[in-house]
């Protein structure tokens, strides 16, 4: 529409004109009486879907299509309005805070609308609620009195898709160059026995071995805690441990870097993980349940990944997994294997003590 | 939008029908908004239950143990007392969980209360930006700004609220402050804290989610265990922030209410509006 054109290049876009300018419109329009210049202005309806919908009907009702030398009158614009502006101002500046255009509507539209939308808001409502009792964990449901089983795999197939989404964002964010923060002495802080079972009775340490699995030379080694302290460089760190529920400590440890251990004992070339197990690790009950994780090589051989022996300037106690533990400190605690027995490498990701319990398996910090 | 075509086509054809008076109505909030905001509320329900859970697995306040109740947890402590001095919990099975089973999805559910922490988490962070879209492309972003007139009005909105119900009581005349813009100072300043509110919240859950690798996050709000501090009391801004909120709309009435869903309001009331229909 050729009047349409005219009032887009005087007006901003979405700032429908009506009455302020009076004058204007009626240049434009010469026959529209004065008090017709308030709504005539098909500007006045650019930005609204109604005002499309009208001109659509236009078209559709035989009426001559809307070419650019068709010159509606103005009483003709008039009649059709369903939607029309009645204010709205120019906005002063860039920050400024434009008062929002009024406009006339049909109540029938402003009706229609309302019902449309509401209905459309109540069965996502109803939608939403489907997808809460789809996604709560059924003892949550069954306090708030839902009797029905909710468990289906879907569940846990949505839930762990979720999950891995966040393992792939912190592979991502995950930089084999970059260090973690090291503090000073005075920065320690106490750091409790989390054993998840009962803390094994000490006995073991004097059997103590190390075994290797999975090697390049096809071998099974077996190494005892002088082999690890004599044969390889001792390395100390003071970095926070960052448990999975939320609390942290600072601690200061030492032993060897599990690069070291990778480089003495190369893995077979194919390997991508370590599985790195406790067969020393007891349930509640004090019953034997072996505790073992997956650790990939990357992470392995970054440098201030240990297998330590020392805290804080002694050597382990059974607490912290004495004689040999594993410290990760780009990882959640729970990867932090204590008094490790074995570490088996492999091509494919092996199992994962918390990640059967419904945890994240990457679990990078 | 063929469902104009029958209105229009009556209007067109039918000189003689009345006409219905037309509704003076004004855009209130753009589509993209209006989605993001009620998405907003099986999100943040989601982040809160799952947030109290994980919250549960290691509080940030407690004390040493009670030697009589062998709590260390002041949300322990919390349930206790208030199934100690409500009628009818007296009998309550589990006093020390009781918070955690009203407030969050349970105890002893860290691994779930963690999936569905983290999927919420996501959610939030991409309907912010939904949020922000909508705000951008419907101009309403210029209504949230503070501006400078706001340090007097603001305390002008409290003072109504507070004198609110004792003018009511007494059958005084209790007149709400005059405004000409969307929102008035309080509510403006109560919209424009909720997105930073919600970028804060985003910010510090990244922290303690990887504060090895955004060490330097963590850091900006003073350490990783500094920034789980920080991040459970602005999940009380929002806890804060909502219970007002939802009373506010209803007892304003059904035309706020249904701008959020609508869009249109029909409380036209500008002076300039006025001055045009006159």
């Amino acid at each position: 529409m050729n009047d349409e054109k005219k009032g887009n290049s005087l007006q901003p876009e979405d700032t429908p004109s009506t009455g302020i300018r009076p004058e204007q419109e009626m240049a434009e329009l010469p026959k529209a009486g004065p008090e017709n210049a308030k709504h005539s202005v098909p500007t006045a309806m650019k930005s609204f879907e109604a005002g499309e919908a009208i001109k659509q009907q236009v078209g559709t009702d035989g009426l001559p299509p809307l070419s650019a030398d068709h010159k509606p009158r103005p009483d003709e614009v008039v009649s059709c309005i369903a939607v029309k502006s009645v204010s709205g101002k120019k906005p002063q500046g860039f920050f400024k805070e434009p008062s929002p255009p009024a406009m006339e509507m049909a109540p029938r539209v402003l009706r229609y609308r309302t019902r449309r939308d509401v209905l459309l808001f109540g069965a996502g409502a109803v939608a939403t609620l489907a997808g809460v009792g789809f996604l709560l964990p059924q003892s949550t449901l069954s306090r708030l009195g839902v009797r029905r089983n909710m468990d289906s795999p879907g569940k846990e197939w949505f839930l762990n898709k979720a999950l891995r989404i966040d393992d792939d964002v912190a592979e991502a964010l995950y930089s084999g160059n970059r260090t973690v923060r090291t503090y000073t002495k005075s920065q320690i802080t106490p750091l409790k026995n989390n054993y998840n079972g009962v803390t094994p009775d000490p006995g073991y340490i004097s059997e103590w071995n190390l075994s290797l699995d999975g090697l390049a030379s096809g071998l099974r080694i077996s190494l005892d805690i002088r082999n690890l302290t004599t044969h390889f460089s001792v390395h100390e760190q003071i970095t926070r441990l960052v448990c999975v529920e939320g609390w942290s400590a600072i601690a200061w440890w030492a032993g060897l870097r599990f690069d070291d251990l990778l480089r003495a004992y190369p893995p077979m070339s194919q390997a991508k993980w370590a599985r790195v197990e406790s067969s020393v690790n007891l349930d509640t009950s004090g019953n034997p349940d072996p505790y073992f994780m997956s650790l990939d090589l990357a992470t392995a051989s970054h440098a201030q990944t240990l297998l330590a022996t020392h805290f804080n300037g002694q050597p382990l106690t059974v607490d912290h997994g004495a004689p040999l533990r594993l410290l990760v400190p780009v990882k959640l605690g729970l990867k932090n294997v204590k008094a490790i027995t074995k570490i088996t490498y492999a091509a494919e990701e092996p199992g994962d003590y918390w990640a059967t319990r419904g945890y994240s398996r990457y679990d990078g910090i | 939008m063929s469902h104009l075509i029958p209105i229009a086509n009556e209007m067109n054809a039918t000189s003689t029908l009345p006409v219905q008076p037309g509704v003076l109505v004004a855009k209130r909030h753009h589509f993209l908004v209006r989605w993001s905001h009620w998405l907003n509320v099986p999100i943040l329900l989601g982040l809160i239950l799952g947030g109290i859970s994980i919250y549960w697995a290691s509080p940030v306040y407690q004390h040493e143990p009670n030697p009589n109740t062998g709590t260390f947890d002041v949300a322990a402590d919390i349930g206790i007392w208030i199934c100690a001095h409500v009628p009818g919990l007296h009998h309550y099975s589990s006093p020390p969980d009781w918070i955690y089973n009203h407030m969050s999805l349970g105890p002893g559910m860290l691994a779930i209360a963690l999936r569905l922490h983290w999927l919420c988490a996501y959610l939030f962070m991409l309907n912010g930006m939904v949020y922000l879209a909508g705000l951008v492309m419907g101009g309403g972003w210029r209504s949230l700004l503070p501006r400078r007139t706001d340090l007097f009005d603001v305390p002008r909105m409290v003072r109504y609220y507070i004198g609110f119900l004792f003018a009511k009581l007494t059958r005084r005349k209790w007149l709400h402050p005059r405004f000409n813009t969307k929102y008035n100072a309080l509510q403006r300043a109560a919209y424009f804290s909720v997105p930073v509110a919600g970028f804060f919240s985003v910010a510090t859950g990244w922290a303690i989610h990887k504060p090895m690798q955004l060490y330097w996050l963590a850091a900006l709000f003073g350490g990783y265990n500094a920034a789980r501090v920080w991040h459970f009391w602005l999940m009380w801004v929002f806890i804060l922030f909502v219970v007002p909120h939802v009373v506010l709309v209803f007892a304003d009435g059904w035309d706020t209410l249904r701008g959020m869903i609508v869009g249109w309001s029909t409380k036209v009331e500008r002076p300039e509006v006025a001055a045009n229909e006159r």
